[in-house]
């Protein structure tokens, strides 16, 4: 993680003078007669984190899901770091774009430890057939070290708690580089206690150059961890702000 | 993670169910582990030895291991199956259909022992394949599938011979087996109990050792997630039926070399005590975790049984009736659900 003071500096700037990372334009995606997502443009910096909210069918799912891959857009353009892309799968948008999402339900298989967790699908070998039993523990050994966390590469995945299962999510964005991390209601699914670690987690994200773009209905912690907040209304963009000296009636009053 | 006041219901207010469920676990282990069929086996031998004095002799060890062999073999292709969560009940009669395809080919169309051997593996593989897409791709639920597969393929075993066994001595002259060496023995060591053994260490060794055996896993443990990072959950689904239609097939060879002849209703309920030795070996029903070494241990203790009511002088029905009683206890301490820590 060479770049972390120069993403550290940038941030003041709010990012506004370098190129986007992913930069979208005009994007629409219709289900039969509605109209999910409306014409969306924004651009994502690196480093920042996003706050996305709007009431339920306001298109925020729909555009994650763009991003993702697991949709495609009826029209609109992506530029990834200025080059125009088409995300047409998750596995385009995961491994040539770098762009993870972590979902509200953790897609984790509970019988399998941290670190099979972690690299599943993505296997590192030794000749050629047999799983690399050394090198991918102490990787994700690597990993958990860099998410402060007290998890061990070799713990069965369904042992853990609610907030640590996310730790395992969050851990594989950084085991394969992600440059994006899409986090749909981190929040919802754990203990109050363990929001902070959430948040916490986010923030060293951040601290990695990562652009996080958070999804949630809880307010205060958008606010505790967004450089701006993305409001979504009818499918559209209602506005963009930035997050200082904000209050959760301002977002209200912005959702509704 | 700083907070140890977790407020969630579960974790404050133990239930003396759940406290005793805890205080088992340390006893048996978690979901999957060996320490379970192990214990079976313990409890199933030093059973054994109490009602049978002769139970515990080097030339009966052998003799169980043997004839167990054929189930061991069936029982790891099951445990690939119920460890991405679906069953195959049809493996006895692909075992029955693939030992007198075996021999068909053999004694009345003289083919070499190497390309009737080869056919046969390969049409179980075929059928495998069939179930397998059956089950993934038109989303028949397993059972159904290996149902049919279970009165299909023991019609078809009937047929080949008009309902009548098949021996080297169906034809004058004589055609003895070209395979019979499968019953003789190498050093001293049958090769039947050879073959299960490396049946066993090959199907651990996949499960534990390479990408593909965590796929399985990943695949019962939660498909969602294992389509998500991009695991083809029906191409897996596919080869466990493959794989479980070719140890059947496998072990109905072994069988036709061991009894030097093969009948049609050979093997009947194998299904059955296969998934009972799964079952006790520790993979519970919704799959994603337990050991193949640990199926066949489960395999093993239905063999124990089996032969300890041959060795007491029992009519065979008790055999149904022991292993029914073993497999509710297994299924008892093999359900799916939380770990504990």
């Amino acid at each position: 993680m060479g770049s972390e003071t120069a993403n550290l500096n940038s941030q003041e700037s709010s990012g506004k003078d370098r190129q986007p990372l992913l930069a979208v334009r005009d994007l629409v995606k219709t289900f039969g007669p509605v109209e999910a997502v409306a014409g969306v443009s924004i651009d994502f910096y690196p480093g920042e984190v996003v706050g996305i909210i709007g009431d339920n069918g306001a298109g925020k799912s729909t555009f994650l899901s763009l991003l993702a891959g697991f949709h495609q857009p009826d029209s609109g353009t992506f530029m990834h770091r200025g080059r125009p892309v088409s995300i047409t799968t998750p596995r385009t948008a995961r491994n040539r774009l770098r762009i993870e999402m972590i979902y509200q339900r953790l897609e984790l298989a509970p019988d399998l430890t941290v670190w099979e967790n972690l690299f599943l699908g993505e296997e590192r070998r030794v000749m050629g057939v047999f799983s690399d039993r050394k090198s991918m523990p102490a990787r994700a050994a690597e990993v958990l070290k860099q998410l402060k966390t007290k998890i061990k590469p070799g713990d069965i995945v369904g042992t853990l708690s609610g907030g640590e299962q996310q730790v395992v999510a969050i851990g594989r964005a950084l085991l394969f580089e992600r440059d994006v991390i899409i986090m749909d209601e981190p929040t919802a699914a754990i203990s109050v206690q363990k929001v902070d670690d959430v948040i916490e987690l986010i923030r060293q994200l951040k601290s990695y150059g990562k652009t996080v773009l958070l999804v949630s209905h809880r307010l205060e912690d958008v606010l505790a961890v967004c450089d701006r907040i993305v409001v979504f209304f009818h499918g559209k963009i209602r506005t963009i702000l930035k997050n200082a000296g904000l209050q959760v009636s301002d977002l209200i009053h912005e959702m509704f | 993670m700083g907070s140890n006041t977790e407020v969630t219901v579960e974790a404050h207010v133990p239930t003396l169910m759940r406290r005793l469920r805890r205080y088992g676990r340390i006893l048996t282990g978690n979901p999957g582990a060996m320490r379970r069929p192990i214990g079976f086996l313990i409890l199933a031998v030093i059973v054994a030895s109490l009602v049978s004095p002769s139970f515990l002799t080097v030339r009966n060890g052998a003799a169980v291991l043997t004839s167990s062999s054929f189930l061991i073999v069936v029982a790891v292709g099951e445990a690939f199956v119920v460890l991405v969560g679906m069953i195959n009940l049809g493996v006895e009669s692909i075992l029955a259909a693939g030992g007198m395809f075996v021999a068909w080919l053999f004694v009345f169309h003289s083919i070499p022992t190497g390309w009737a051997l080869f056919l046969t593996l390969l049409v179980a593989i075929g059928v495998g394949c069939l179930a397998g897409l059956l089950v993934a791709r038109a989303g028949i639920p397993s059972f159904i599938v290996t149902l049919g597969a279970y009165w299909g393929f023991r019609g078809i075993a009937l047929l080949f011979n008009g309902g009548n066994y098949i021996s080297p001595n169906a034809v004058t002259p004589p055609r003895p087996f070209g395979f019979a060496g499968i019953a003789g023995s190498i050093g001293g060591v049958p090769v039947l109990i050879i073959i299960m053994v490396l049946v066993v260490a090959a199907g651990q060794l996949v499960l534990s050792f390479t990408p593909l055996g965590t796929w399985i896993r990943a695949t019962g443990s939660n498909e969602e997630a294992a389509r998500a990072v991009g695991i083809r959950t029906s191409f897996i689904k596919v080869l466990v039926f493959a794989l479980s239609g070719l140890l059947a097939a496998l072990a109905g060879i072994m069988i036709t070399a061991w009894q030097n002849s093969i009948y049609p209703l050979t093997g009947e309920g194998y299904s059955l005590e296969a998934i009972a030795g799964v079952i006790l070996g520790g993979i519970p029903f919704t799959g994603g975790r337990g050991s193949i070494v640990g199926a066949a241990l489960g395999a093993l203790v239905v063999g124990v049984i089996n032969d300890v009511i041959v060795l007491v002088g029992l009519p065979s029905l008790y055999e149904y009736i022991f292993v029914a009683v073993i497999l509710i206890l297994a299924g008892l301490q093999t359900r799916g659900g939380p770990f504990v820590k």
